[in-house]
């Protein structure tokens, strides 16, 4: 059976630049183009794509929150959305007053909500405070209190849009929690979220959107894959443009690439894994006491992690004119699943002049591997530590 | 299992009947938003709900004292005190029912931009808060007519018909002016001026027999005319209001509330999109 259906569903917004004469000077901008799609009962999608591809305004024509211009959409059965409604309490009434208000908000019956009240007061963690108004609630108990009105909404289709933004690590987990037994009850879910490992997860499809139009849809891992492609070649401009050329031209850097252990190249690897970087340098004349580095940089231009020929405290390295290559090889690579830009540099140690800069646009993937959580990875094992067993030693895979 | 087909925004003219079965669907949050409405309005006020009482009295204290005492208005014979308060009660419902509502979407941009309910729900809860207090000032009214002596009669029965076409057209202003504060924020606040020019073009601090006869006709399409006066004529005379000025606003109200609700549902489908 078939719960949603997108026929055709276009949505247009009109971005008004001129306050005083709206109907003048408009431009148009479609989020969402001749998009047809259904959804199974029980099915869980998951939606990626990158910022303004049209993923929100999906979430939004399906919760009504705005109709579409063209085509139509059938649901089958009740929709709710998980989203975090503590905007909708009034400061002055209490917690249990404010569940009852946003709940009806929400579209819960009032005997609904009294049945529910006990256990949305739990799940909140707010118990003890549940009948102060909420004006002198923290902010997080405020967000705790009003996601959990609506994590027990009863509902045939669920939207979920970024549940992960909310609240603080155990909370998130307990939404976690919910989300799975709303699933296994046979709930069908649409959700949202830029964290593609939970995507994967969770989702028995994905679906990859890209300036309003559906351009995969099928197996999540394949088309996450697919997803991480297609932001690798628009990042790879995008930090190209910000960084400037510059050089001397005694050395030029002409090559960064990655290898597999037994030496094909690669494109992306997993977190833990090793990891080979090969530079190419053209030396003209002759570098005294030289430092190669390559970086690796988030999205946001940040440097996460650099890999340096030269520790500060070891020896002088001298580059010989010539064709050079060097390599970096690291055990156990400790980036997180993401997408990261490369960049690499030559420079004198000590001396702030670098001597070449390279940028071409490189980019390295890395997969869900060893870790998932955290910052970083970082190598590690594990074994057990009391005198009744084997002092065995396990490598901690995860 | 219920079926919902979301259609596009420029079909919400023809679908008056799933508008409606949509809001009954609704009625929980309106009976919850309406009570929140009641119970917060003076929640944080030390008189509390006393200002229901309070507010056209004062009303009728100012009136009697400028447009009577001093400008010596006509007030067909009954005590001015009593004629302005008999106007004051409705036009009073009328324009805080439609300041509030006026600017009930916008106040409410977090909601609209987040959650689905049929947004009309929002102004008809003010509208429903002005009933309350209509009613507690009608309490007052009945103390005012005993004090002046002025008896009750079987016509204050006829006074029903009148409130129900009184909400009618606060609701249907209120709809339209609703929406159009989402797209040009001027009408908030042109409104208090204009809500003022409203009420001296119906028979407030006048009565409707002041009024030279050639500019009737025009005067009562105006439906504030017809139930302000209607009122006077069942309250302080006891008799059947007078059929033309109330059959005036009827039909002006019969003709603008389902053109207003219909304009109301084609903005909706938009509104988070403006906001």
């Amino acid at each position: 059976m078939i719960d949603v259906r997108f026929e055709h569903v276009s949505k247009r917004y009109r971005l008004r630049q001129h306050a005083r004469y709206p109907a003048r000077r408009e431009q148009e901008f479609w989020a969402v183009r001749d998009l047809s799609f259904d959804v199974q009962h029980g099915e869980t999608v998951g939606l990626i794509g990158h910022n303004g591809a049209g993923k929100s305004t999906i979430l939004k024509l399906l919760s009504r929150i705005t109709a579409p211009t063209a085509g139509t959409i059938t649901l089958n059965g009740r929709l709710a959305a998980l989203i975090e409604v503590g905007s909708g309490f009034h400061p002055e009434l209490t917690g249990r007053e404010n569940i009852f208000l946003s709940g009806s908000i929400l579209g819960m019956k009032r005997r609904e909500i009294a049945r529910k009240l006990d256990r949305i007061i739990e799940f909140s963690g707010v118990e003890r405070f549940v009948d102060m108004p909420v004006k002198w609630y923290s902010s997080g108990m405020f967000v705790r209190l009003g996601f959990s009105v609506a994590a027990h909404l009863e509902a045939d289709i669920l939207l979920v849009d970024e549940v992960l933004a909310v609240g603080d690590a155990a909370f998130q987990i307990r939404c976690y929690e919910r989300i799975g037994e709303l699933r296994r009850a046979g709930t069908t879910m649409l959700f949202i979220s830029h964290d593609l490992v939970s995507i994967e997860k969770l989702s028995d499809r994905v679906m990859l959107m890209d300036h309003g139009r559906l351009v995969a849809s099928g197996e999540p891992r394949a088309i996450v894959r697919e997803y991480q492609q297609l932001v690798a070649s628009t990042y790879a401009s995008d930090v190209a443009d910000a960084v400037m050329p510059s050089g001397t031209g005694v050395a030029r850097i002409t090559d960064v690439r990655f290898l597999k252990r037994d030496g094909g190249e690669i494109f992306s690897t997993c977190t833990g894994d090793p990891l080979r970087a090969l530079v190419d340098i053209d030396i003209t004349s002759l570098v005294h006491d030289a430092v190669v580095e390559v970086f690796y940089y988030s999205r946001d231009g940040r440097t996460l992690h650099c890999q340096q020929s030269t520790a500060l405290s070891g020896g002088p390295f001298s580059l010989a004119p010539g064709r050079r290559r060097l390599e970096f090889t690291c055990e156990s690579m400790g980036l997180q699943p993401g997408i990261y830009a490369i960049g690499a540099t030559v420079r004198e140690r000590g001396g702030a002049r670098t001597i070449d800069w390279w940028y071409g646009g490189g980019v390295l993937a890395v997969e869900p591997g060893k870790s998932v959580r955290g910052h970083f990875y970082a190598p590690h094992e594990w074994r057990w530590a009391d005198a009744g067993n084997a002092p065995e030693h396990h490598p901690a895979d995860v | 299992m219920s079926t919902v087909i979301i259609r596009p925004a420029s079909s919400a003219w023809l679908h008056l009947g799933d508008h409606l079965v949509r809001l009954r669907e609704y009625t929980d949050l309106l009976h919850t938003l309406s009570l929140h409405r009641i119970s917060v309005r003076y929640k944080q006020t030390s008189l509390g709900v006393l200002w229901a009482v309070l507010q056209p009295l004062l009303m009728m204290v100012i009136f009697t004292g400028v447009f009577s005492v001093l400008a010596k208005m006509p007030s067909e014979g009954a005590p001015y005190a009593l004629f302005a308060y008999t106007a004051l009660l409705p036009w009073t419902f009328f324009s805080t029912t439609v300041a509030n509502a006026t600017n009930s979407l916008v106040t409410h941009t977090h909601l609209i931009t987040r959650v689905y309910f049929p947004r009309e729900i929002l102004p008809i809860t003010y509208l429903i808060a002005g009933v309350f207090d209509f009613a507690i000032g009608f309490f007052v009214l009945l103390g005012l007519m005993a004090w002046f002596h002025v008896p009750l009669t079987l016509q204050m029965w006829n006074l029903i018909p009148v409130i129900a076409l009184l909400a009618a057209w606060s609701l249907s202003v209120s709809l339209v002016l609703a929406v159009v504060q989402v797209r040009f924020r001027d009408i908030g606040v042109a409104l208090p001026v204009l809500l003022q020019l409203w009420m001296f073009g119906s028979p407030i601090i006048y009565p409707l027999s002041a009024l030279p006869e050639s500019w009737r006709t025009w005067y009562l399409l105006n439906p504030m005319a017809g139930i302000v006066s209607s009122c006077r004529d069942i309250l302080l005379r006891g008799v059947a209001p007078d059929p033309v000025p109330l059959r005036f606003a009827m039909i002006v109200t019969v003709i603008a509330l389902p053109i207003a609700y219909l304009f109301f549902k084609r903005a909706e489908a938009t509104m988070a999109d403006l906001i």
